[in-house]
């Protein structure tokens, strides 16, 4: 019968579904540590932002930036590292007009 | 309950007599869950994480702007922050970027101000005391892009053109990779020695304020105190990541929206492009007594088994490749044009959430486009067919 | 801000549910306009056909509706954190002033719908369709409801900006400030506690009583008191039920039971909730169908019989943490 196939493999990857959020359950409980010395280490080296793309200032330290973060190398220059442009802006940029008023 | 159980097991033997088409369906939609599920998991997982660690970053981050650009503040400021009243340690911060020539990469130097690093195991090799001259601490990435190990000499050029050398007295651990990095630890004088700072000046300032509801009015003081002034506090970075990450996730999968309309648009062409065959099939079915919510259920049985057996899969493998193999399909994409990287080692942070919401994006739309066609096939009129 | 993923799914799912909609009330009206059940016309014959169509569509509404109403409440949760003063979906609901009617309508649509598709089930397994006109009609009707919740979606979820101040549940469900919602959460727990347990005692006990006699009276009540049960548990969960889930005297909020800090209780609370009161609903509307000549009465006794469980299981939940928690409310009450 292909139902009973069918059904076995949808169980089985229901279990695994199953299987990998109780993983995650489990690994986020043993990280606790670890998410305990990055805070640390965080506050050890006042740091700011996660050091995840160095190409240019307002992606290494997106919470710094500036109010003109989007084009802040020159007035009105084009945005030209791939990470800006899928970089969020930051929020005091993206507010509407009146609200900064 | 047996009926709707023979119905299933007719809508497998159909599936299975178009073995090829169907399993390219199977494969097509597996591959737009996998995607997906990766740019969502590893996004939530990044953000989750951000917000876990930047809970250690400093209350108050004070900088000076000049022309709204970010300029170097007296070190003077200083004492007259510590006279606002909740305030407790208040110190300087010498950082800035490095871009060195040889290796084409950004790094970020910091003068280590507190023997803070001493107490934390996540070095390789020893930490130093902060007035030590001459010795660095450095990122995995760093130490990667140098081929250096703990003892090894590293050079920097400084402001006044002068090569300067300094010896590595410990890497960071790689499970600390997506703080540190491209972090290169110096003492305060040699950062101020290596970037010409002036006497008096600092890059900015750090204010340790003890209770955290007072952080905001802090703040406020200290812009009154100094309008040139940009404090910038830790619910402010907390909340950047948090709309980072989102931003983030929603431009690709806004970006692959398009995959996932071409996908409807498959899937509605599969199932509206009846063969010749599979249209007498069904008028043979009707014809010896099949009614046409029958067939109907039979066509939502075909799709419940392709989109159920492809979002399992999908979801399952974006999960391995985002927690188990570090996302190497999407780094590529995220990484931009930065060099030193960061391998991400990730907290696999899953909640009921994102399924839901991965169910909404790839499920949801290809169910509704079988709705029509399989209203089609279920019409079909069975002596029209047979008769050819 | 409208780039967040569960924005987007938000969106596309219910732009997709509005566009069947759409399509089906155009069908509806030809329906009602051109149906003749004697007629063997090749446009009856179609319109018949067109018939299944719309009924898979709107099954499939109500069903991308229930999950959108949760995705919905997930993702007003989730984006709490980028309000400044915001501590749970409360505080995104408050941020913008249509917040709380994009909610409402959803809970409204859910509603509406499961309705619909119960009039759509009696209707296709009587002989001769003698409500086609009836619902299709009613779909029309319905229509601005769903082209509504678009739009309130659109305009909540574009007109939030991040960083705008909001007053958290904290502020909103405690009882100093003014407002519908703390009124709701200032009401004195003790006689709300005894409304709300008379409330499914009635509910029950008609309910049971309909199921063993069938009287058309008692089906009505029946009905009433659903809608009844609907709203007082509804303001009891914000004056005290949640109380003790959180063990919090203060804590007022309808959302936070979603959380996984309580173990995601509300899920099956709000579906028994939402379950009892639309099958308890379901007799009571199809008995003003039965003039039309249907029989139905099988179907009711199921659908009561359904509502009760539901309310049982419903009861526990909330009976639960009163039984077996140390948590007293004595001192408050």
């Amino acid at each position: 019968m292909k139902y009973k196939v069918f059904i076995g493999i949808f169980i089985v990857e229901l279990l695994l579904l199953i299987g990998i959020l109780l993983f995650s359950y489990i690994s986020i409980n043993t990280r606790i540590d670890e998410m305990k010395y990055l805070r640390q280490l965080c506050q050890g080296l006042t740091a700011t932002d996660l050091a995840i793309w160095t190409e240019a200032r307002y992606t290494r330290h997106p919470s710094q930036t500036d109010i003109f973060s989007a084009f802040q190398d020159c007035p009105s220059c084009l945005e030209h590292f791939p990470a800006g442009s899928v970089l969020s802006p930051p929020p005091h940029f993206r507010r509407p007009l009146e609200a900064v008023k | 309950m047996r009926r709707h159980l023979m119905i299933l097991e007719f809508a497998l033997s159909c599936l299975c007599r178009r073995k090829y088409k169907n399993l390219a369906l199977l494969f097509a939609f597996s591959l737009l869950v996998f995607i997906l599920s990766s740019i969502l998991l590893l996004t939530y997982a990044l953000k989750k994480e951000a917000i876990e660690i930047l809970q250690g970053a400093p209350e108050i981050t004070v900088q000076r702007t000049v022309a709204g650009r970010h300029e170097l503040i007296p070190v003077e400021y200083i004492n007259k922050i510590k006279t606002i009243p909740g305030v407790g340690k208040v110190e300087p911060r010498y950082w800035g970027y490095y871009y060195d020539p040889f290796i084409g990469a950004n790094y970020t130097l910091l003068g280590a101000n507190r023997d803070m690093l001493r107490k934390i195991e996540i070095l390789e090799g020893k930490s130093f005391f902060s007035e030590q001259k001459g010795v660095c601490i450095v990122g995995k990435g760093v130490a990667k892009a140098y081929f250096a190990e703990v003892g090894d000499r590293i050079t920097i050029i400084g402001a006044d053109g002068i090569s300067y050398t300094f010896k590595i007295a410990g890497i960071f651990k790689t499970a600390s990779d997506i703080l540190t990095n491209d972090l290169i630890i110096l003492s305060n004088d040699d950062i101020k020695r290596l970037f010409q700072i002036p006497t008096g000046f600092a890059t900015d300032i750090v204010v340790e304020v003890y209770n955290p509801e007072e952080i905001e009015t802090v703040a406020e003081k200290i812009k009154k105190l100094f309008p040139s002034t940009r404090p910038i506090t830790r619910e402010e970075i907390l909340r950047t990541y948090e709309s980072l990450f989102d931003w983030r996730s929603g431009m690709i999968l806004t970006m692959f929206i398009a995959a996932v309309v071409a996908f409807v648009i498959l899937a509605w062409d599969k199932a509206t492009g009846l063969s010749a065959e599979e249209r007498r099939e069904i008028g043979i079915l009707k014809a010896i007594g099949w009614e046409s919510s029958d067939i109907m259920e039979l066509k939502f049985w075909e799709g419940f088994v392709l989109s159920s057996l492809s979002f399992f899969t999908g979801l399952i493998g974006g999960y391995m490749h985002v927690f188990f193999f570090g996302a190497p399909l999407l780094s590529t994409a995220l990484k931009g044009w930065s060099v030193v990287f960061p391998t991400l080692k990730l907290t696999p942070y899953v909640s009921a959430y994102q399924i839901l919401v991965l169910l909404f994006l790839t499920v949801v739309p290809y169910m509704a486009s079988t709705i029509v066609p399989s209203w089609k096939a279920a019409m079909t009129e069975p002596d029209q067919v047979m008769r050819g | 801000m409208i780039l967040h993923p569960g924005i987007i799914a938000l969106l596309g799912g219910t732009s997709l549910v509005t566009v069947m909609v759409l399509y089906s009330s155009y069908e509806g009206f030809k329906i009602i306009r051109y149906w003749d059940r004697e007629s063997s016309s090749a446009r009856q014959l179609s319109l018949e056909r067109k018939t299944y169509l719309l009924s898979s569509m709107i099954a499939f509404v109500l069903a991308i509706n229930l999950l959108s109403l949760f995705l919905f409440i997930y993702t007003v949760d989730d984006i709490h954190t980028q309000f400044v003063g915001a501590m749970c979906a409360t505080g995104t609901l408050n941020a913008n002033t249509i917040g709380w009617w994009a909610l409402l309508l959803k809970v409204t649509i859910f509603f509406v719908s499961s309705i619909w598709i119960l009039i759509n089930y009696i209707d296709q397994r009587t002989e001769n369709l003698p409500l086609v006109r009836k619902k299709y009609a009613s779909l029309i009707l319905f229509l601005p409801l769903f082209i509504l919740d678009v739009y309130f979606e659109i305009k909540f979820f574009l007109g939030l900006s991040p960083d705008v101040i909001t007053s958290c549940c904290g502020a909103l469900f405690s009882e100093n400030s003014r407002g519908i919602a703390s009124t709701l959460a200032g009401l004195p727990i003790r006689p709300m506690k005894y409304t709300f347990f008379a409330t499914v005692a009635a509910y029950f006990l008609t309910g049971f009583l309909s199921y063993r006699y069938t009287k058309i009276w008692l089906i009505y009540l029946t009905a009433f008191l659903a809608i009844l049960f609907f709203f007082i548990s509804i303001v009891s969960l914000i004056s005290f039920i949640s109380l003790y889930f959180y063990e919090i005297p203060t804590h007022h909020c309808p959302f936070d039971i979603l959380q996984k800090e309580y173990h995601y209780v509300g899920y099956p609370l709000y579906i028994t909730l939402l379950g009892a009161t639309v099958f308890g609903l379901f007799p009571g509307f199809a008995e003003l169908m039965k003039a039309e000549g249907v029989p139905l009465m099988h179907w009711q006794r199921r659908w009561l019989l359904t509502a009760l469980l539901l309310l049982i299981v419903f009861f526990l939940i909330v009976l639960y943490p009163m039984i077996f928690s140390s948590f007293t409310l004595e001192g408050y009450d």
